[in-house]
């Protein structure tokens, strides 16, 4: 059963359509911790909330024209922020560490296509 | 650094300089280093930033400061070098920039400035023009000053006002049967065929008594200097008030003293004083005007051809204004454009050449413009504006290179002084009339 799901899963994010891809992935992070972490060739990027890992790894594949290792994603949380006395909340965001096949690269300063 | 020397004719140099791109990629790198440790971006502690995030954000404007430093650097360089001074700035065309890997070269073109020789001037032989303030000059100041200060004395017999009488009117102006502006005055001293009023008008009252009342017509010359009545016609409608006849002030110290002096002697003092401060101001720019002709015989250098174009361009330019502006002096105006600008393209050289050779002596005699000299012509240039001299001293003040301006002129003035001083000057009395009457302006 659960075997069908992660099937179930892969096949949707292989057939999302071009423009779900760009959906997908919001912006590059471009950090101290990233630089650092692209030496051991892993790339940062903001995602959709409702983005999956197996959805993550399509669209950096397919945009990109790399192969991807694995993808670790976390929610960092909005912080309660109080603007003139009334609590408001920053949103979430969601971020996706994306390990690359060894011998790929990606290069971020370049605009996609 | 590599220099190719490319053209070495008459004052006009050429250099090709290639720089390499490892001199480039240092700078680079340097002011990068530079750059990274105060750089703020966020997702980064400040001074943190790596260099290849620094590179990929500054990289290109970083590159192109860098380039245009070492241009300038090198081009400074050359210069010692080769020991040459530049008639204005050199331009420099990019034959490749540097980029990656490639070297930065690059083509210098300058006019230098010419090996200026002075000429041997001593032996020189100059005349001043000397001219005696005339006694009857004087006086006849002295009667024009009378003139104006005269005053009007009623004339208490009742007969018609002739020629050389005044008339003191009230009057109403009209334009179209309509009262204009500025058009009426009452108790007006008018000198029946006098000067100073629209033609025609005092001479229509002659022959008017007091109390009567006359209404005359005139026409506006078609320069008058309200350009709004210019041409027009007017009537005026004139009431006569009392007959008076001018009196001119006997010249003696009365006259003097309404003048706020303290006797005629003074008045006379004054007077000659101004006449001969004309008088040496003409005879010292007849003296510069020879002085200046024979330094230009002597000349026996080329000028830049740049200089020599940027000041024809100024003549031109203000030739053109006049042109346009229909003010061109009637002997300019017969000749072809062609022959114009050939003619001042001369003056232009002779100018150039002058003001490279008078700077060049003023150089190799040391002869400065001190900061007490520069107030002075200022002061002199704050005058002009009666009214408005703290503007001109703020002007001043917040424009230093318009004080740089003044520079020039002065010091022009006191090498022809130092070159006055060395030549053979002999003096010679002539008539003012004579001095006044300068030979045609070359410059």
């Amino acid at each position: 059963m659960t075997t069908k799901i992660v099937l179930n899963a892969r096949k949707t994010a292989a057939n999302l359509s071009e423009e779900a891809l760009y959906d997908v992935l919001r912006a590059p992070l471009i950090t101290e911790k990233a630089t650092m972490l692209s030496e051991r060739n892993q790339v940062v990027f903001k995602v959709a909330l409702g983005a999956t890992k197996p959805q993550i790894k399509t669209a950096v594949e397919k945009l990109f024209d790399v192969k991807v290792a694995g993808v670790s994603t976390l929610v960092q949380k909005g912080k309660t922020k109080r603007v003139k006395g009334r609590p408001g909340r920053r949103s979430d965001i969601k971020k996706a560490y994306v390990q690359l096949v060894e011998g790929q690269s990606i290069d971020l300063t370049a605009k996609l296509g | 650094m590599q220099v190719t020397p490319t053209l070495n004719e008459g004052l006009k140099r050429s250099f090709t300089v290639v720089v390499p791109s490892a001199d480039l990629q240092a700078r680079c790198d340097a002011r990068l280093a530079e750059v990274a440790r105060d750089v703020r971006l966020p997702g980064f502690r400040p001074g943190k930033v790596p260099a290849s995030v620094v590179r990929q954000r500054y990289g290109q404007s970083v590159r192109a400061e860098a380039m245009e430093k070492l241009v300038q650097e090198s081009v400074d360089k050359l210069l010692t070098e080769q020991n040459i001074r530049p008639a204005g700035q050199p331009t420099v065309n990019l034959v490749s920039a540097a980029e990656d890997g490639k070297d930065l070269e690059f083509t210098l073109e300058m006019e230098i400035l010419p090996e200026i020789e002075i000429p041997d001037m001593s032996g020189l032989k100059l005349t001043r023009l000397v001219s005696k303030v005339a006694d009857d000059v004087v006086e006849k100041a002295l009667a024009d000053v009378a003139r104006r200060n005269r005053t009007f004395e009623t004339i208490e017999e009742d007969r018609p006002a002739a020629q050389g009488d005044v008339l003191a009117v009230d009057f109403v102006g009209k334009i179209n049967g309509e009262a204009f502006d500025g058009g009426s005055a009452e108790d007006v001293n008018v000198e029946i065929g006098g000067e100073g009023f629209i033609p025609g008008f005092s001479e229509q009252m002659e022959g008017m008594k007091v109390g009567d009342e006359r209404t005359i017509a005139v026409t506006f010359p078609a320069d008058y200097q309200a350009a709004e009545f210019a041409g027009k016609e007017a009537t005026f409608d004139l009431k006569a008030k009392a007959l008076k006849r001018a009196v001119d002030p006997a010249i003696d110290d009365e006259l003097a003293k309404s003048l706020g002096l303290e006797n005629l002697e003074q008045v006379r003092k004054i007077i000659s004083e101004q006449a001969e401060g004309e008088y040496t101001q003409l005879s010292r720019m007849r003296i510069k005007r020879d002085l200046l002709d024979a330094l230009a015989e002597k000349i026996n250098f080329e000028a830049p051809e740049n200089m020599v174009n940027a000041e024809f361009n100024q003549i031109w330019a203000r030739i053109e204004e006049e042109r346009k502006a229909d003010r061109l002096d009637e002997k300019d105006s017969a000749k072809d454009e062609e022959t114009l600008r050939q003619e001042y393209r001369k003056i232009a050289e002779r100018r150039v050449k002058l003001g490279l050779l008078l700077s060049e002596i003023g150089r190799k005699q040391e002869i400065q413009v001190s900061r007490e000299e520069l107030m002075g012509a200022m002061q002199q240039e704050a005058r002009r504006y009666p009214g408005q001299e703290q503007m001109v001293f703020e002007y001043f003040t917040k424009n230093p290179q318009a004080i740089e301006s003044l520079r020039g002129p002065l010091l022009e003035n006191k090498v022809v002084d130092y070159l006055i001083e060395l030549a053979e000057v002999t003096e010679k009395e002539v008539t003012p009339e004579e001095l006044a009457d300068m030979p045609e302006a070359a410059d």
